[in-house]
């Protein structure tokens, strides 16, 4: 298109779509960019590409039936996308799971946020033609599928947490491989880091990319690693603690500029702190219980439901009908892999939920995405949109 | 890497408790509580103040909300006992300041849902009220692009009303050419469009005189 500039002069600017469909948008993201040259002078983002109706569909069935869709919003971190909901409806209802469960569900998550920022590094490493990191990332990647596969039985969509609880404990044995999965990350990272830490091709293609201020930042709403890589430290884990994260030792890693490199590092660093806790947690696993001793929630021992009554008629309500948190309107959030993942659930006392709203911490991310590759060139495009992790499953919905 | 350290980032201060908060806002803006929200702080507005609340709330030395996490859009068509304003709004707020949050929520009679929009005030605001304009249909006067969001641009009607039938299909053809937002976006920078070119037709405008895209 034909412009004139403000300066005066006529333009031809090109432009171009990036998207929905290329492979380094990792994702069905659509990016219209008007190119002076190489550089991007105006840019528009689009989304909705992968919209499946998730909140129209979680209206039609119980609570529980709301998990497995959960797992396709952030497919690369499910169970924190589970653990999270499930969090929300035992707010709901006033729920403590019990020290177990909650043990568990801080492994979990911190396995899931290593994994989710492991894919999100290797990937934006391979659009930068670094295909080396892939394989060192990836073999440990799927060293935790591994334990997935073990303690649930599948690897990606998880559904590994259950209202007031677990799906089911976890297997003899997986205290040790989740010890062996931490060293092998620390030394997968460590290899990493060897190779682009001081490598000037990489600081050449991240440095100054990309860069979000923390005013910015917090004018879009943005919460997780790409707030801090901005500058700007906060972390609810930190801030508004749940399952004992104030019991735990760890720092917030925080970025100097919210460029494409501080983002990267952001989750290098925090990969390590999430090693630390996962350490932690491990230590802090005892026998016990895995599922809320609550009736409005949990099955009752198989044992009861053979032998007593009230236990038979528990398990049936349950089953056929499904949990009914009391009505009202909640919103719930912990700190998921791309930031502050929450749920708002309205309830009409029933068993299906009336409407449930994902606040998805993507979106926020992707509003940005054009303002911040304003002015930029082209060939940045691929870097800093690997460094904002946008998942389009949670981005959509 | 820079040899500098970088100053540390202030620690977040403790917040105000609900509570406090309610009494503040109460006080203030003469806001109701939502009894619906029994876990946390919901307060009701009515749209002619929400521009003054959300400002208050976010400029506010005590308060400083400067964060929009969230815009539910609701409809209590068959909400059961729900005898009020068929739309409600809710709007997420916590501050990165202090260890705070609060929601306002705004009803919506079914005839009248303009609110006023808040892009002035949060730059995310605008996809947002987008996205809910695109589900509930709430529509947000001043919005600068008032655009569906998530579903296709020729998709009829609003899915998360309750009376929008779930198993409903519709045929959906030409993908939104975004030539228009490029065009304000350009124009916000200073540009002038003389001619739209090739842009026209990646726009699916027949250009007359002009054979194939070169």
């Amino acid at each position: 298109m034909k412009v004139r500039t403000p300066q005066g002069d006529t333009l031809d600017l090109m432009t171009v779509n990036i998207g929905p469909s290329h492979p380094a948008t990792h994702g069905t993201l659509r990016f219209l960019a008007a190119l002076d040259g190489e550089t991007i002078v105006g840019g528009v983002c689009e989304m909705g590409f992968l919209h499946r109706g998730f909140e129209k569909m979680v209206e039609q069935g119980t609570y529980s039936q709301v998990l497995p869709f959960t797992d396709r919003l952030n497919y690369c971190s499910a169970m924190i996308n589970n653990i999270g909901f499930c969090k929300s409806v035992e707010k709901m209802f006033g729920i403590t799971v019990p020290e177990r469960c909650i043990v568990l569900r801080v492994i979990l998550i911190e396995l899931s946020r290593i994994i989710d920022h492991l894919v999100c590094v290797l990937a934006n490493l391979v659009d930068l033609g670094a295909l080396t990191n892939f394989w060192y990332f990836f073999n440990v990647r799927e060293e935790v599928y591994r334990i997935w596969e073990k303690l649930c039985g599948a690897r990606l969509t998880n559904t590994v947490t259950r209202i007031g609880g677990m799906y089911r404990d976890a297997y003899p044995g997986f205290e040790g491989d989740v010890l062996a999965v931490c060293g092998k990350v620390e030394a997968a990272i460590a290899e990493v880091r060897g190779l682009i830490e001081y490598n000037k091709i990489f600081i050449q293609r991240t440095k100054d990319i990309g860069i979000v201020t923390a005013e910015q930042a917090i004018a879009f709403g943005w919460t997780g690693p790409c707030l801090r890589a901005s500058g700007v430290d906060r972390d609810l884990r930190k801030d508004e603690p749940y399952y004992g994260y104030e019991t735990y030792q760890f720092d917030t890693i925080v970025g100097t500029k919210g460029d494409t490199f501080d983002r990267i590092f952001v989750r290098i660093f925090e990969m390590l702190e999430s090693v630390s806790i996962v350490r932690q947690a491990v230590g802090k696993l005892k026998p016990g219980p895995v599922n809320a001793a609550d009736a409005r929630v949990s099955l009752p021992p198989r044992d009861n439901v053979y032998h007593d009554m009230e236990s038979l008629i528990n398990s049936f309500k349950l089953v056929y009908e499904g949990v009914r948190p009391p009505a009202g309107e909640c919103y719930d959030s912990l700190e998921a892999a791309n930031g502050e993942l929450g749920f708002t659930i309205i309830s009409d006392g029933g068993t299906n939920p009336y409407r449930i709203k994902v606040k998805a911490p993507c979106l926020t991310q992707w509003a940005a995405f054009a303002p911040m590759m304003e002015g930029h060139m082209v060939a940045d495009v691929a870097s800093a949109l690997g460094s904002i992790n946008i998942i389009a499953g949670e981005l959509d919905r | 890497m820079s040899s500098h350290a970088a100053a540390a980032y202030p620690a977040i201060k403790p917040g105000l408790s609900k509570d406090v908060l309610a009494e503040a806002l109460i006080a203030r803006f003469g806001l109701v509580r939502d009894a619906r929200d029994a876990w946390d702080l919901t307060l009701l507005a009515p749209r002619e103040r929400l521009i003054e609340v959300v400002t208050a709330l976010r400029d506010d030395a005590a308060w400083q909300f400067d964060t929009l996490i969230d815009l539910a859009g609701i409809d209590y068509l068959s909400y059961p006992g729900h005898d009020g304003p068929r739309f409600g709004v809710i709007y997420l707020f916590k501050s990165t300041v202090f260890n705070h949050r609060v929601k306002i929520k705004i009803l919506l009679e079914e005839d009248d849902v303009a609110v006023p929009t808040l892009t002035g005030l949060y730059k995310i605001a605008d996809w947002m009220e987008r996205e809910v304009f695109d589900q509930i249909g709430v529509t947000f006067t001043g919005h600068p692009n008032p655009k569906r969001l998530l579903n296709h641009h020729e998709f009829v009607g609003h899915p998360l009303r309750k009376d929008y039938p779930c198993q409903k299909r519709q045929k959906l053809s030409m993908n939104d050419p975004l030539i228009d937002q490029m065009e304000a976006r350009l124009a916000s920078f200073g540009y002038t469009v003389l001619d739209r070119g090739e842009a026209q037709i990646a726009a699916g405008i027949t250009v007359k005189g002009e054979g194939s895209v070169k």
